[in-house]
């Protein structure tokens, strides 16, 4: 490629990336919800850092249910671990299942959901079809049931791509079960974008069809994915939580809904050990909130009323 | 004209779209309707020449173009592209060789380009899917000649811009060197200049007329302005609700129209300093009927001024009135 | 004012009128001091292209500014008394019944759940104070007056064409009985034989209802074929004022001049492509001077230095330096 075009490249990309953070970042709850993730994800980065490896009721270093002090700035559970440490462990795991279902998710719902768009017709009909079985199905009550039976099949022990079979089956079931919203949109948008003249065009230049749907269509479906996607990631945290809670999660590796599920049934309620509900709880709630927030502003931004970037 | 001279041939050309029944109207067994968009048309266009298809919006020309692209299928007739049947032809493999000759160029350049790509991106686009060319430094060369040929220069300096980034005259440029770039020999242009300033419009038809003198190649210019059709083209074929009405030099067309259609076409017209013999036929009333509902006999008899019987049982062949000047009208003899 | 003066102060007069457009903290000038005036019954086109201040002249005279703009000087004076056209809630009486515009998109500027007929009584309510059974029947005088059956009056804009949309869009416009009626594009977004129809039924219009007339378009062919006057506009400013006649005869402008030929003229019997080099220019980027010297095959020295002033050129107006040898030593004033 001759020098000028190596030059000038990057220069608009540039260009453009700074005209979207600009107008990105101008929104309050983007700013709000990009920092909590930040720090989330950096504590998420490396727990054992910040707190000391993952206590178990063997290395307990506290009393049993002793409230937040300057020892325990988050109290201790009723076994007399470090609550902190146990929600900053409880961190990494949370974000990944929830972002490794996000990724399944939209993996899946984008490919449907184009596919349909695109070919139309009788594949269109089918596909949509089995959306339509995946969106009026409670996702949650799926998720429900399909996991006690796919772990009882598989059995608890053991790794699966590094993840213990209970994670690994609650990644692929949150992750099956949410892209039905993901390929609803993705279909409806692909409707439109095929009507584009630019389509046409592309098709009288000799592009094949998948190249059309993967050069062109996928590109300008990318503001609508991810506005989705991190709404996806907030619902992703939730049936996690809720799985976790319910017991379906793995005790070994403790994600927030697992805390949950303990302090629960070491009745923290009725014992007052509010700090016990307390910290994973903010913690779900405060990562949802910033992926909404980060959601909404990003759909905003791309907005094609208001959008800076092409 | 011999078979061999013409690079593409439409035999009796039709393109029906159904219309979809309601259910009550499949409970009563109506048949099933159907928008006649293109209704039977001929037409050839020589190597190196430029016919200008002209018609009203609902005439089928767009349609017409979009057949010969490829972009639509026929439901009759044929498509002959240097004598070979192109008609059933389909998929991008299999049309390669075909796209390679046939390129387009398109009324809304903004709404052709895809806004996140580049120039260089867009104009290489059908070198690399038709396989063109072998390496980069191959691409690019060819991709700056397009620009330039097109008017986009130093080339260079177009390369990584956006479509947005263009002004309205450049944007059609930049569709222009894609249907360059792979050295077609035909090009079809779909109203390509109403959309741009009128300062700018003349600068695009002498890039498409340069095309022609120097590539010899040939165009198929789709318009709804007489006069524009008249300027550019070396033959204009008239449509009016999906038929040719008449066909002849543009010329002939202009001066001495034979259909009383391309009559008012021209007497509708506004013209700067007058149009001498105007009031020959007193103006049109109503507009074009629906695609759906073509009337009987000659297509325009409800809205022609001299219809009398037979228009109105009777659809009129092409009749010849002078040299290649052809002429639907009971009338035209 | 005396029967006499009246007969010769004009209906419209707008004064140095200059119009600016706020964009993310810049401020852009849309319209530069645009000066012209309007006689009673008199049709004039403004043609101009994309970003030439033609719509924005328009708008500024209906009262209909988008809020980011912004009057930076001038005014519009109708019969004599200033218009307060940057106030949207003073310009409403006059809005619609003294003048009143007929937009390009006939489509979205109609109601599509309602039926015509109401659409157009509804301003004769609303403005006239007419009762409904009033405004109904003035409706369908306005369909008559349009070319429109009465009994249409029943359909939805949905069921009627473009031509016919189009002809309700007018019935509205003159449901107020407006001394103005601005066109903007009226006609671009119709065919040619539907243009003609729209184009005569205007001129049978305004000679009914000695209607002024002030119609915007880009297409010249338009303008030579129903107005008396021509303005051109260029990068926000006038730049040649005259009779259709004269311009189209004698162009003194070099853009006008170059404009007319790039039409397609069959009656010229010459097959030429004479384009205009360059882009036009658009708001941010305006060369200074004259706007047209960059492309302007008679560009001197002065021209890219110096603001040619709009001045008396025989019986019309023209702003280029060429013509200004033949006004004596008179000199372009600038602000």
């Amino acid at each position: 490629m001759s020098e000028s075009i190596v030059q000038y490249y990057p220069r608009s990309r540039t260009r453009a990336i700074k005209a979207f953070l600009g107008q990105f970042l101008g929104h309050g709850g983007a700013r709000l919800g990009l920092l909590c993730l930040v720090f989330f994800v950096a504590v998420a980065a490396v727990p054992t850092f910040l707190v000391g490896p993952l206590q178990t009721a063997i290395n307990a270093t506290g009393d049993f249910l002793m409230p937040p002090s300057g020892e325990h700035l988050l109290g201790t559970d009723e076994v007399g671990r470090d609550v902190l440490n146990l929600v900053v462990h409880g961190a990494r795991i949370s974000l990944v299942i929830a972002l490794l279902a996000t990724v399944i998710s939209l993996v899946v719902g984008t490919t449907i959901g184009m596919t349909a768009g695109y070919y139309g017709g009788r594949v269109d009909v089918w596909l949509m079809r089995l959306t339509d079985f995946f969106f009026v199905m409670p996702s949650f009550v799926l998720a429900l049931v399909i996991t006690p039976v796919v772990l009882e099949v598989m059995g608890r022990g053991g790794e699966i791509l590094g993840f213990r079979p209970s994670l690994f089956v609650i990644i692929v079931v949150i992750g099956m079960t949410s892209w039905a919203f993901v390929a609803r949109i993705v279909r409806s948008q692909t409707l439109s974008l095929k009507e584009r003249t630019f389509i046409d065009r592309a098709r009288v230049v000799g592009s094949s069809n998948s190249s059309i749907m993967v050069r062109h269509i996928l590109p300008n479906l990318v503001p609508q994915i991810a506005a989705n996607g991190a709404l996806v990631v907030a619902g992703a945290i939730y049936v996690e939580t809720s799985l976790s809670f319910l017991g379906l999660g793995d005790p070994l590796q403790p994600s927030w809904g697992t805390l949950l599920s303990l302090a629960q049934r070491a009745g923290a309620a009725s014992a007052g050990a509010w700090w016990y509900l307390a910290a994973p709880g903010v913690c779900v709630l405060s990562v949802s909130l910033s992926f909404v927030l980060i959601g909404n502003a990003l759909d905003d931004t791309f907005n094609p009323r208001r959008r800076v970037i092409p | 004209m011999p078979d061999t001279a013409d690079i593409l041939r439409l035999e009796s050309l039709q393109v029906h779209f159904p219309i979809q029944r309601g259910l009550f109207d499949r409970v009563l067994g109506r048949p099933a309707g159907a928008v006649r968009a293109v209704d039977g048309i001929d037409l050839n266009i020589g190597r190196g020449e430029i016919v200008a298809l002209v018609g009203e919006s609902g005439s089928g020309k767009t349609t017409v173009g979009r057949v010969i692209t490829k972009l639509a299928q026929p439901t009759g007739g044929r498509l002959l592209f240097e004598g070979r049947n192109m008609t059933a032809e389909r998929g991008s493999s299999a049309l390669r060789p075909y796209r390679h000759r046939v390129q387009m160029i398109f009324q809304d350049a903004y709404q052709a380009l895809n806004p996140r790509h580049t120039v260089f991106d867009i104009v290489a686009e059908p070198l690399r899917s038709l396989r063109l060319v072998d390496n980069v430094t191959q691409l690019a060369e060819r991709v700056s000649k397009a620009l330039a040929a097109a008017g986009l220069n130093p080339a260079g300096d177009f390369f990584s811009r956006f479509p947005h980034e263009l002004s309205g005259g450049q944007r059609q440029r930049v569709v222009i060197a894609g249907a360059l770039a792979v050295k077609p020999e035909l090009i079809i242009a779909d109203e390509p200049v109403s959309m741009l300033d009128v300062s700018i419009r003349a600068q695009i038809l002498q890039v498409l007329v340069d095309l022609r003198d120097k590539h010899n190649m040939a165009l198929l210019f789709i318009t709804h302005d007489l006069p524009l059709a008249w300027l550019i083209a070396d033959r204009i074929a008239v449509l009016y609700l999906g038929k040719l009405v008449e066909i002849g030099s543009a010329d002939e067309i202009t001066f001495n129209p034979r259909h009383p259609y391309t009559v008012a076409l021209r007497n509708a017209t506004p013209q700067i300093g007058g149009n001498a013999g105007r009031a020959v036929l007193p103006a049109l009333q109503g507009e074009v009927p629906s695609a759906a509902r073509v009337p009987k006999g000659c297509r325009f008899h409800p809205r022609c001024p001299l219809t009398f019987d037979r228009c109105k049982k009777e659809e009129p062949p092409p009749i010849e009135v002078g040299p290649q000047h052809l002429s639907a009208c009971w009338l035209a003899k | 004012m005396t029967n006499s003066s009246q007969d010769k102060a004009p209906l419209l007069d707008v004064n140095c009128l200059s119009v600016d457009y706020g964009l993310k903290g810049v401020s852009l000038r849309a319209i530069d001091r645009v000066s012209f005036a309007l006689q009673a019954g008199e049709a004039v086109g403004l043609v101009g292209e994309s970003g030439s201040g033609k719509t924005t002249t328009a708008m500024a005279i209906a009262g209909l500014l988008s809020p980011n703009a912004r009057v930076s000087s001038g005014e519009v004076r109708y019969r004599g008394s200033r218009l307060p056209i940057d106030d949207d809630a003073a310009m409403r009486p006059h809005r619609w019944c003294e003048t009143s515009v007929v937009f390009q998109g006939a489509m979205n500027a109609l109601n599509p759940v309602h039926r015509i007929i109401k659409q157009i009584a509804e301003p004769c309510m609303l403005k006239l104070g007419m009762s409904r059974g009033e405004a109904t029947a003035r409706a369908r005088e306005l369909l008559g007056l349009v070319g429109i059956p009465t009994d249409r009056g029943s359909a939805y804009p949905h069921e009627l064409s473009g031509g016919m949309r189009q002809r309700v869009m007018i019935a509205m416009a003159l449901a107020c009985r407006p001394s103005i009626v601005i066109g903007d594009e009226p006609t671009t977004a119709l065919d040619v034989i539907t243009q003609a129809q729209i184009l005569k039924l205007l001129g049978e219009l305004r000679s009914r209802l000695s209607l002024a007339l002030i119609l915007i378009t880009h297409d010249l062919s338009v303008v030579a074929e129903c107005c008396d006057r021509v303005m051109i506009m260029y990068a926000g400013r006038i730049v040649e004022d005259g009779t259709v006649a004269e311009i189209f005869a004698q162009p003194k402008h070099p853009y006008t001049r170059l404009l007319i030929e790039s039409i397609p003229n069959p009656a010229s019997g010459k097959k030429m492509i004479r384009p205009i080099p360059g882009d036009p220019p658009n708001l941010v980027n305006r060369p200074s001077g004259c706007a047209f010297h960059p492309r302007c095959p008679s560009a001197m020295g002065v021209c890219g230095t110096e603001v040619p002033s709009l001045d008396q050129f025989g019986r019309g107006r023209v702003a280029c330096h060429l013509h200004r040898s033949s006004r004596g030593d008179k000199v372009a004033v600038h602000a």
